[in-house]
């Protein structure tokens, strides 16, 4: 074996190990959790998939509700996010620096520390324990980095594809049903993934915003599985719940490697 | 119908990339547009097309003032340099989009692309895309692009420079046929002269955003009006003789013959051009740049001369003619 492969396969070990000790888990019944090496009678089971299913409210509505403001908030985000990157990709070399830096800077602030403002803002406006009011905060903290991405995606198209449009009578919608949109589907996609990442892993604003057990995001659901005793950590519930959480994501990236490998591949205009 | 420049300039932070522009192009006729890079070529063709704004001056299509119409209510057909195909569709689909946003009903669509897809010769590709085609066959699905648009004015940027120089010189022929069957104004962008002396009637030199000359190829070349003129068509390149009076005088290398009497000269190098031979010959004035036939041979203690005839003069400070 080569040494890159080792170094592949000690990487992949690495970063796959515990998602498979997680799946391990979760499959597990608790004595054999407990005592691995131990003979047992019954060493796999459903119970942590049944019980994590059938609580009140099931799992499944976490999962969802996570879903619900995930795909709220990337819609959201690339509808102001795809206009402002192709005005930034048109402006002016000096102009687009002062407001790409700007956007780095905001993309980089922590953004904890906005945390009381944002939920100031949401108890005026009365936004409390509602999907849709966690769905906005999301879409806004994820615009700079999305501005960025798509105005560079933008920035990259051959401009005269623009031009010629133009002489052939497309208005601007047009050539964003026709030629701009697209072009820059992979960068739409990969944009749209990083999003929903965000907003399916986010943590404090979920936890604080939603009190209503029913409308729990999964971090926050997934966190109250890991804390529902003092006597014992539930870690056979607590991964099921990690396991079925993550698929979704898992089909996400399925689904869309196929625009994003594409993109890459098929760049050639001019060829 | 006509294309009618006037006084056009246009202004990037203070820099005038081109100023005073004047021209006026008829119905069928082909004029070039040549110049060194930089010099302002492509940014009149996109001042013409309505894609940048002038920042001067007025631009008429027919008698119609179309300074602040938009490039989609000026009826022009443009070829880009590149292209400008999108890849994502086939080449029916590329030249369907425009009918299809001016309008044209979709049984209409489709007959006219085969006609004008059959006039580029290019039936056969029609679902192709950009990518599985030659860079002659692109070139073609652009020109068909701008034949559909059935434009008042054509505009040519550069549209030959990404094929090889033999493509080229096929194309030539063919594509001169398609614009002048149209029988409207056209411009053709271009830095290759040669190229400028086939396509067009009259030939504009382009110099640092301004008009140098506006002529025929034939008056361009034996009448240049300046010195850059001089220089920039004909090749090999004119020489640049400094004569007694401190002005520059200038003879085409094909006037130059050998003689009994006149400048010794003693050859340098030599460039064999198949019909031809170029000698490059040290004399006490300079270089000078000869072209002979291949067979002459070249004299034990040569002597050059020329016709008074063939001697242009410029001014060594300003470059332009000066009549002597």
């Amino acid at each position: 074996m080569k040494p890159g492969r080792i170094v592949i396969v000690i990487l992949l070990i690495w970063s796959l190990g515990p998602l498979a000790w997680q799946l391990y888990t979760s499959f597990c019944t608790d004595q054999a959790l407990v005592m691995p090496f131990a003979s047992h009678d019954q060493r796999w089971t459903l119970a942590h998939y049944q019980s994590v299913l059938t609580s009140n409210p099931p799992f499944t509505r976490y999962l969802f509700n996570s879903l619900f403001a995930g795909v709220l908030s990337t819609i959201l985000t690339l509808l102001l996010a795809i206009p402002a990157g192709y005005c930034l990709s048109k402006l002016g070399k000096r102009s687009a620096l002062v407001i790409k830096c700007l956007l780095i800077g905001c993309a980089l602030f922590p953004y904890v520390l906005l945390f009381l403002a944002l939920l100031e803002i949401a108890r005026f406006l009365q936004l409390g324990n509602s999907l849709i009011a966690l769905a906005i905060p999301y879409a806004a903290l994820s615009q700079p980095l999305a501005v960025l991405l798509l105005a560079s995606a933008f920035s990259d198209l051959p401009s005269e594809l623009e031009d010629a449009a133009r002489v052939e009578g497309l208005t601007i919608l047009q050539r964003f049903r026709w030629i701009l949109l697209p072009l820059i589907s992979p960068a739409i996609a990969s944009t749209a993934i990083l999003v929903f990442l965000f907003s399916w892993n986010e943590y404090p604003i979920a936890l604080t915003w939603i009190s209503d057990s029913d409308k729990l995001t999964l971090p926050v659901a997934m966190a109250r599985i890991a804390g529902s005793s003092i006597h014992s950590v539930p870690y056979g519930p607590y991964a099921a719940a990690t396991v079925i959480g993550s698929i979704p994501l898992i089909l996400l990236v399925m689904i869309f490697q196929k625009p994003i490998v594409s993109g890459l591949t098929t760049g050639a205009v001019k060829g | 119908m006509t294309l009618e420049l006037k006084e056009v300039g246009k202004k990037i932070s203070n820099q005038w990339i081109v100023e005073h522009l004047s021209m006026t192009i008829a119905d069928n006729e082909c004029l070039a547009l040549v110049g060194p890079s930089g010099c302002g070529k492509s940014t009149t063709l996109r001042l013409i097309a309505g894609l940048d704004p002038v920042s001067s001056g007025t631009i008429h299509i027919n008698d119609r003032d179309v300074t602040e119409l938009s490039p989609a209510k000026r009826s022009v057909g443009m070829v880009f340099q590149s292209y400008a195909l999108l890849p994502h569709l086939t080449v029916i689909e590329n030249l369907e989009l425009g009918l299809r946003v001016r309008g044209v009903p979709q049984r209409e669509r489709r007959g006219k692309i085969r006609q004008v897809l059959g006039l580029v010769q290019l039936l056969d590709r029609a679902d192709s895309r950009p990518a599985e085609l030659s860079g002659g066959q692109r070139q073609r699905v652009a020109l068909a692009r701008a034949l559909l648009r059935q434009p008042e004015v054509y505009l040519l940027d550069e549209p030959m420079s990404n094929l090889d120089a033999q493509l080229r010189e096929d194309i030539r022929p063919e594509l001169r046929r398609l614009i002048l069957e149209q029988s409207k104004p056209t411009i053709y962008v271009t830095h290759d002269q040669h190229e400028a002396m086939a396509m067009a009637q009259r030939i504009a030199v382009l110099h640092q955003g301004r008009i140098e000359q506006i002529d025929t190829p034939y008056n361009l070349y034996h009448n240049p009006c300046s010195l850059f003129v001089a220089r920039f068509i004909g090749r090999p390149q004119i020489n640049c003789l400094k004569d007694e009076a401190g002005d520059i005088c200038a003879v085409r290398p094909e006037a130059i013959h050998f003689s009994d009497s006149g400048l010794s000269c003693t050859v340098q190098s030599r460039e064999w051009l198949g019909n031809s031979q170029l000698l490059f010959l040290e004399t006490p004035r300079g270089l000078i740049r000869m072209m002979a036939s291949p067979d002459q041979v070249i004299p034990e203690s040569a002597r050059l001369t020329w016709s008074s005839d063939d001697e242009m003069f410029f001014s060594a400070e300003t470059g332009c003619r000066l009549s002597r």
